[in-house]
């Protein structure tokens, strides 16, 4: 018998199963993924939007607007809920329990659904507030070590990877998370060393322009 | 207010003052719906049982967000001390108005069977235990169903299906507008709970209470759009298969229970709008029910009462700071067809009018001050409302109005202490001293301070 002919015969049967396994696995994979997108979809669609709306377009600003949030940082508060490390006063109230009824597959999903959502438009709000928040927002506030938020947050406040998007967020939510955070009620060692020494004035200020964005 | 329709035995008496005390524990606030979605109380109410946008929904969805749970079983408990201003009925024979006034009573427990049976169905049971404290006769503790709603729901999507676009249900409940979501309805408006043994107002419309743990009611809602909501719904008396929705009332006494005529409709309408914080709701409903006289004698006749509503609630829910307002306003015609034939009404016909309105603030949820104003206006009629001692009327008007100032402490989200002052400036029919016909007792002797623990666990 003519081994190398085997040997090559072998490998490449090897090869073709490994394809074939491969391909198997991918399409399982992407199975998956449809399901968890569709149990996503009715979770949104039937769950959340009984606080964070349609879409993720909350009218009230006890609830934050999720359309169009970098999807990285909705998976990880998603996850911080479940494994109640996010613990504020309003993620116990409102978060805890509802993140517990989601498996990881679905928390990534709805991440993917949210941060694929068109996002609302910004809301006028008052000029002058608006003026010193963009101050604030772009160039920081170095008497008191305040960094400008779009290093992190973008110039448009449109948030990148887990930094999340503020443009067009209720101005109510983003003045309670500087608080919430300040406080140190909800862990966030980055920005609670950014936001440490910013007062209420400035936290106002810099939550009307985010919110006008 | 008073389920009293007409002049009834003492035994009769007797049995509406134990519905009554049963009414005056029938607000909820389900801590199963807690452990079910995990949430706080604060997610569904303002202050139980008054719910938020996301508690309608909720509701509206038949109770079925969240995870099932093993034992969906939850307990509630009330006990106070009240205090009226004039314990002394005036006869000169030494008889108090209410029992253990200046005293701990307990005000009623509640064990609830409630939550989520499938995706698509859900509802609440509440069984209640009560004391009834008489001035003439040592106490009675009984226990009957009260509230009680299930519903199945079904929802339909938008065009794009990310969110629902008609959500639309069936209910089963006992009493009218229970199974309401906004809290300028009757069942679960304001007061949310009284003193089980102050002194009210002897006349009421039949949709406040009157029908309530006594009746079945079959409907049919949809809410659609978030915006607007219209319901249908036949009310029968709770017999046949029917009769567990009235389980341990007194059926064999007359008037212990309200007995209707076949089916009888009520006609629910709302628009609903959300904004911000702020949500709105301007809304009208009407029921018409052909109420037979005596409920132990199928051939006694009927009366008709045609009840016609209008209410708007507005709600501004941030934090720390909260602001609700709810008003509603019913006109009852008495179409007292077969009382006047017999003699137990004055007139043929009689109308019935019932303003309440009130206003609350809370701090944090947890710091509260409600106060409200209510009226009752209508015909006179010195058969239906005759003189007698403390609960008579010298001119056979049904006119009352008063106020409620309220305050409420929540120590933790499912305890409430509450300091509750109504005061009288009208009662049936007189401003001044001999209201009553027979006494020279004055609307302000019937002024009461009611203070209350409530617990729900």
């Amino acid at each position: 018998m003519n081994k190398p002919l085997v040997r090559r015969a072998a490998v490449v049967a090897l090869a073709a199963c490994s394809m074939l396994a491969a391909g198997g696995a991918t399409s399982a994979q992407e199975k998956n993924a449809v399901a968890a997108d569709q149990a996503a979809q009715k979770v949104a669609a039937t769950i959340c939007t009984s606080c964070h709306g349609p879409s993720g377009i909350s009218t009230s600003p006890l609830f934050p607007r999720l359309a169009g949030q970098q999807e990285l940082y909705l998976a990880a508060q998603l996850r911080a809920f479940k494994g109640r490390t996010r613990g504020e006063q309003d993620a116990h109230d409102y978060m805890w329990g509802m993140a517990t009824l989601l498996d990881e597959t679905v928390i990534d999903a709805l991440a993917r659904y949210y941060a694929a959502q068109k996002p609302a438009p910004g809301t006028p709000g008052n000029a002058v507030l608006i003026a010193r928040g963009k101050i604030l927002f772009e160039q920081g506030d170095p008497a008191h070590e305040v960094v400008p938020c779009a290093s992190c947050h973008g110039n448009a406040a449109q948030g990148n990877a887990i930094f999340p998007r503020l443009a067009g967020q209720h101005a109510a939510y983003v003045v309670r998370q500087l608080q919430v955070i300040q406080r140190q009620f909800r862990d966030s060692p980055i920005m609670h060393g950014v936001i440490k020494e910013i007062d209420a004035d400035g936290m106002k200020a810099v939550a009307e322009y985010v919110q006008s964005l | 207010m008073s389920c009293l329709r007409k002049p009834v035995s003492t035994r009769a008496r007797a049995a509406c003052g134990l519905v009554l005390a049963l009414c005056g524990t029938a607000a909820q606030a389900v801590p199963a719906y807690a452990r079910q979605t995990g949430q706080n109380c604060v997610a569904c109410h303002v202050s139980f049982p008054e719910l938020t946008a996301y508690g309608r929904w909720f509701k509206l969805s038949g109770y079925t967000i969240g995870e099932r749970q093993t034992v969906p079983l939850a307990m509630m408990a009330q006990v106070g001390s009240t205090q009226i201003k004039n314990n002394d009925d005036g006869t000169g024979t030494d008889t108090p108005v209410t029992a253990r006034d200046r005293q701990l009573a307990f005000n009623g427990a509640s064990l609830f069977l409630a939550g989520k049976a499938t995706d698509d169905f859900g509802g609440f049971v509440q069984w209640t235990v009560a004391t009834e404290y008489k001035t003439d006769g040592p106490s009675t503790t009984h226990g009957a169903l009260d509230n009680t709603d299930v519903r199945w729901v079904g929802r339909m999507a938008g065009p794009t299906a990310d969110d629902i676009r008609l959500l639309y249900g069936l209910t089963l409940h006992n009493n009218p507008t229970a199974q309401d979501v906004w809290n300028s309805t009757p069942a679960f408006g304001f007061p949310f709970t009284a003193s089980p043994t102050a002194v009210g107002p002897t006349a009421g419309t039949q949709i406040e209470g009157a029908l309530a743990q006594q009746v079945a009611g079959i409907g049919v809602y949809g809410f659609y759009d978030k915006t607007w909501y219209a319901e249908l719904t036949g009310y029968r008396t709770a017999d046949g298969i029917f009769s567990v929705l009235r389980t341990g009332q007194d059926i064999s006494t007359p008037g212990g229970v309200a007995r209707l005529k076949g089916y009888n409709p009520y006609l629910r309408l709302a628009y609903n709008r959300e904004w911000g914080p702020n949500s709105l709701m301007f809304g009208g409903f009407g029921m018409t029910v052909d109420r037979y006289l005596d409920n132990t004698d199928p051939d006694s006749g009927t009366d008709r009462f045609s009840d016609r509503g209008i209410d708007v609630q507005y709600q501004y829910v941030t934090n720390p700071h909260t602001f609700t307002a709810q008003a509603r306003f019913v006109r009852e015609h008495q179409d007292y067809k077969t009382s006047f034939a017999q003699g137990a009404t004055s007139n043929s016909s009689d109308t019935l009018d019932s303003l309440q309105m009130k206003a609350t603030y809370y701090y944090e949820h947890q710091y509260g001050v409600t106060l409200s104003h209510f009226a009752l206006k209508g015909t006179a009629d010195p058969t239906l409302y005759p003189a007698g001692a403390v609960t008579g009327s010298a001119n056979g008007s049904p006119d009352s109005r008063g106020y409620i100032l309220e305050l409420d402490y929540l120590p933790v989200q499912n305890v409430r202490l509450m300091l509750q002052y109504t005061a009288y400036n009208k009662f049936n029919g007189g401003s001044d001293s001999g209201y009553d016909g027979a006494t020279g007792r004055s609307p302000h002797d019937n002024n009461t301070l009611f203070l209350n623990v409530w617990i729900a666990y």
